[in-house]
């Protein structure tokens, strides 16, 4: 009797969770899954009463539209160029300014990382107007440069942050071994606190690079030149000419979110531990 | 005996300067030749920081006093207005309206992505087959990006072949069939909610389930022995002992929220009428629509003291947590 209810407790449990769970994948994957299937659509199955999520005639045309007829290559590889360089400033100043912060106590320490703490709070629309001018007094609108600029700050108080996180992990006794053996101060950093925290210079480049990658309204702003836009502001430009074409539009989405998805996998496993000690310590 | 080597090792890391309240000028000099190498390393970021956040802040509030219309500026130096910025958008009613419609905004996606992320991460603390699959979807709305989430979401609420209408007509709503989701005010602000939160409860839910991970299984089955059931396991147990971690990502996520602009700009664009322009997309569009950058300045202000507010509660509770 006891064996049963229990048996019985076990199989509304798992009914509970697994419907739980359904739900929950559907509403995170069932999007992205649209996403894909509109990108490899024909229109006549896109533009029908009956749509279906598995396309009858799968077709790669879209993609061939996107990357033989539009701009859209021009402006993965502007975002591709704009977010490399933006995540190799931000990690070599950031991995300094980290292994300071770190390592060393020194007087201004705390309302320093105060200040890196507050300022990637700020709305970006702050900032964006007196930058704007700065930028057109200097000439730099319509380059990448402007960019470049931009999403350096934003990127730099979050790597700086994460970094320190992973350089306070990392026994102090390993780099005051290398000291005694004659190592300078700044060998002990190049030669032994960078290498074991490899995992978090990965981890702060992926941060960075997605950050740039994504950003939108500087794009938006600085740039207005066919040639040089980046892909968010060039994925948006697909809208407001006569009517929306959808099928291409998706295929450009999911090329898109191609770099990110490679760079989640690799992350993935790390990634709440990342954070976690890194930003927001639970 | 300590060897000299030994104290050069120690003196890397624990170079304390004189923290007496007020340092002479000559105790600045030696403090910082003394921790020169601090110094060295730090003065990059630290300097990135000053040039391109801290510069074009203290600008934003010398351009708040400016009539700085941008076609009027090529032909003369902007004029000094005191206050008359400030006191134009405080009058104007779309900035109140702006102002409310921005909090009822953040407030909304903060309530339900806690929700959301609070109901992922406790079903991902279970123990069931599959539960590595949920876990690694759950994760996939976060990682497109914005732009192309807020697009794909354009896709689903299209009115004449969007898949949300399908289905809802599909399931009897014959009225949904043809449902103009972003051309009517009160649906598209919900369906602009609807995707911040899509995207942000992952970070949510990851962040909580780490928490979640951390309390001691001996807790649970402590008040199981004393009868308690599950809800009464996540309401007496889990909520109160993630308390501070709770706090703190409703502090972030309430800033986060409060900024959102990619999101509305492609889905409505602050449209209909004006009906969902929240302050981000105001202030967007009163300087590089109507090129008015000293109001614009002005309202960027009014945000960044209202963020600035939020980031004190922040700060304090992080701290609390952490010490750096």
């Amino acid at each position: 009797m006891r064996k049963f209810r229990v048996r019985r407790a076990g199989v509304v449990r798992y009914c509970t969770l697994y419907v739980a769970a359904a739900l929950v994948l559907f509403v995170s994957l069932f999007p992205f899954l649209w996403m894909v299937s509109t990108s490899f659509k024909p229109p006549s199955e896109t533009f029908t009463r009956v749509p279906r999520l598995i396309p009858v005639h799968p077709t790669l045309e879209n993609y061939r539209i996107v990357l033989g007829e539009t701009m859209i290559p021009r402006y993965f590889l502007n975002s591709v160029y704009v977010a490399l360089l933006t995540t190799a400033i931000s990690l070599v100043v950031a991995a300094l300014g980290a292994y300071g912060f770190s390592r060393f106590r020194f007087p201004g320490r705390s309302p320093a990382l105060l200040m890196i703490l507050s300022v990637q709070m700020f709305p970006s629309v702050v900032i964006i107007i007196p930058l704007f001018i700065v930028m057109r007094n200097l000439h730099l609108l319509n380059t990448h440069y402007s960019l470049l600029v931009s999403y350096t700050t934003f990127t730099l108080p979050l790597c700086v942050w994460m970094l320190k996180g992973f350089f306070d992990g990392i026994p102090r006794e390993l780099e005051e071994a290398a000291l005694i053996d004659g190592c300078s101060k700044f060998g002990a950093f190049l030669r032994i606190a960078l290498p074991l925290s490899a995992q978090g210079i990965v981890a702060s480049a992926i941060f960075a690079f997605i950050g740039a990658w994504n950003e939108f309204m500087f794009a938006m702003t600085f740039i207005n030149i066919e040639e040089l836009k980046t892909m968010p502001v060039g994925l948006t430009s697909f809208f407001g000419r006569f009517t929306v074409e959808w099928n291409p539009l998706m295929a450009a989405s999911v090329l898109f979110t191609i770099p990110s998805l490679v760079f989640f996998v690799f992350v993935q496993r790390n990634l709440a531990r990342g954070l976690v000690s890194g930003a927001v310590k639970g | 005996m300590r060897s000299p080597l030994a104290e050069k090792a120690d003196s890397m890391h624990w170079s304390v300067g004189r923290g007496s309240p007020r340092p002479t000028l000559r105790q600045l000099c030696h403090d910082i030749t003394r921790n020169w190498l601090a110094y060295a390393f730090v003065l990059p970021s630290m300097a990135g920081v000053f040039a391109i956040i801290l510069v074009p802040l203290v600008q934003t509030v010398a351009v708040s006093f400016k009539r700085y219309y941008i076609l009027d500026i090529l032909r003369e130096a902007p004029p000094f207005v005191g206050f008359a910025n400030y006191l134009t958008i405080l009058g104007d009613p779309q900035f109140r309206f702006s102002l409310w419609l921005t909090v009822i905004f953040t407030f909304a996606c903060v309530a339900l992505t806690m929700l959301v992320g609070l109901f992922v991460a406790i079903l991902l603390d279970q123990d069931f087959p599959g539960r590595g699959i949920v876990a690694v979807a759950v994760l996939v709305p976060w990682v497109i990006p914005r732009i192309a989430s807020s697009i794909l979401w354009k896709w689903i609420y299209d009115d004449q072949f969007g898949i949300l209408n399908h289905m809802l007509s599909s399931i009897g709503l014959r009225s949904f069939a043809s449902f103009p989701w972003l051309a009517r005010a009160g649906p598209a602000f919900w369906a602009v909610v609807v995707v911040v939160v899509w995207q942000s409860f992952p970070f949510i839910a990851v962040t909580l389930l780490a928490g979640l991970r951390t309390i001691p299984r001996e807790v649970y089955e402590a008040a199981e022995i004393d009868g308690a059931g599950f809800w009464q396991k996540v309401v007496l147990i889990s909520i109160p002992m993630l308390r501070n971690l709770l706090a703190i990502l409703i502090v972030i996520s309430t800033i986060w929220d409060f900024k959102v602009f990619d999101q509305m700009y492609v889905l409505t664009e602050g449209g209909p009428a004006g009906s969902t322009m929240i302050l981000g997309i105001y202030t967007w569009m009163m300087a590089f629509g109507r090129l008015q950058m000293g109001l614009a300045s002005a309202l960027a202000m009014i945000m960044f003291v209202l963020v600035m507010a939020v980031t004190v509660l922040y700060l304090r509770l992080f701290m609390r947590e952490e010490t750096m």
